[in-house]
């Protein structure tokens, strides 16, 4: 079968564009619409690197087809910042030096995000499962985890 | 490669793409993997995530689960928040937004451990096909699938009597990890004893398995600590563990007692 149009609301913006069949929400926004702060990790839902937001939760963008979702909205990374500031959980990771490679920092900024969405006060252990499937292999996880209850806090004040 | 994507907006239409061989998928958690490995088992999908079969419902003590819930929908439900803290064990909350309900009853174990909860509550599987739809209890679905073609809808489940629901998981790690051995009860007492028990284990065997064993064991005496290290050694006779990357089926078969005993006293 050809490939089909689909429109997505993607940081608060319309986008359309053709998808073949079976191509992933991940391969889309990388690949169709130049969104490339979503990473391709495993591609099997393990490493938690593709994480966005789909209708406000956090999803694994490698495990949705594209095509099922068509008229959803979308929040990437690239959606977070406001007129060129950073907000509290950028703001955090960076001063508290939770990104080394970066390459699992995407993922998690919104799986931060989602949590902070949701409980804007959340215990070190609510943080820890927010995370949980996310894998990062430089900092041991302590730097993250610190980082998103200094962002909360922030948030909060 | 994938030729088609199928989003068919009813139960009927969703039939129809699976008679014709299409494979089903719902939150596409074990189904997407493959695709993108370049192993998927039919060239056609079909995703059932607008087939309207999502949402919980309660009537009196019975709920009614549809396929499409996600374990997330599950995790937050007052209707059904005896199950939370087994769905938290399930994965991450990442894979909970997409990993749902029915999907949970195909999934090869040591995953799946919904799945494991359910034979333990006795669920009802209502499963639409060609001909007229059917109920099948949720172990016979677990033991042999549904024919192909067909389409589970939802769960049926009696909700517990406070204090008589029971699940421990034993993983490698505290979050988002499988089942080593998973356990899931119903056991209600009476002046001490006990007077009916459904257990069922999840890591130890294939698909997800009724304790029987242990059951009988349990039946007229009290849940104390010897009891239960009992009913958990005679639990190795309903087992057939298998190795993984998790645990030797050695392992598995050596700690199942202790599990056992953990899910009623902690």
């Amino acid at each position: 079968m050809a490939s089909s149009v689909v429109n997505l609301r993607v940081n608060e913006r319309s986008r359309e564009f053709l998808a073949a069949p079976g191509t992933t929400l991940l391969s889309s926004l990388r690949d169709a619409l130049g969104l490339t702060a979503a990473k391709r990790g495993c591609a099997q839902g393990g490493c938690g690197t593709c994480t966005v937001l789909l209708d406000g939760r956090p999803v694994m963008a490698c495990l949705v087809a594209v095509e099922t979702v068509g008229g959803a909205s979308v929040r990437t990374l690239e959606g977070v910042a406001r007129d060129g500031e950073l907000d509290e959980v950028q703001s955090a990771f960076l001063e508290g030096f939770a990104t080394q490679c970066g390459f699992c920092t995407p993922g998690m900024i919104m799986a931060a995000e989602a949590l902070l969405d949701r409980n804007p006060d959340p215990t070190r252990d609510e943080v820890v499962e927010a995370i949980s499937g996310n894998v990062c292999r430089c900092t041991g996880y302590g730097p993250i985890v610190d980082a998103i209850l200094d962002a909360a806090a922030r948030r909060r004040s | 490669m994938i030729s088609a994507v199928r989003t068919p907006d009813s139960v009927a239409a969703a039939v129809g793409h699976a008679a014709a061989g299409g494979w089903l998928m719902a939150g596409g958690t074990v189904v997407m993997p493959q695709v993108n490995s370049g192993s998927a088992r039919s060239p056609e999908l079909v995703s059932l995530r607008r087939a309207g079969i999502g949402g919980i419902g309660l009537d009196g003590a019975v709920a009614r689960v549809g396929a499409t819930t996600t374990l997330a929908e599950v995790e937050e439900s007052a209707e059904l928040a005896f199950l939370r803290g087994a769905v938290r064990t399930v994965a991450s909350p990442t894979i909970r937004t997409l990993a749902t309900v029915g999907g949970n009853l195909f999934v090869a174990q040591p995953y799946g451990d919904l799945a494991v909860c359910l034979l333990a509550l006795d669920a009802t599987v209502e499963i639409a096909g060609q001909q007229s739809p059917r109920e099948a209890p949720v172990g016979a679905v677990l033991a042999g699938g549904v024919v192909p073609g067909e389409v589970v809808t939802a769960v049926r489940l009696a909700v517990p009597a406070p204090g008589t629901w029971f699940y421990h998981k034993a993983m490698r790690r505290k979050l988002n990890s499988a089942a080593i051995v998973a356990v899931a009860a119903v056991v209600e007492t009476a002046g001490g004893v006990v007077t009916s028990a459904r257990i069922a284990l999840g890591g130890v065997a294939p698909r997800p398995v009724r304790a029987a064993s242990a059951e009988t064991v349990l039946i007229g005496r009290p849940l104390e600590s010897d009891v239960l290290e009992e009913a958990g050694r005679a639990a190795r006779a309903d087992i057939a563990p298998f190795d993984d990357a998790y645990a030797s089926a050695w392992y598995r078969d050596r700690v199942l007692p202790v599990h056992l005993r953990r899910a009623f006293l902690g």
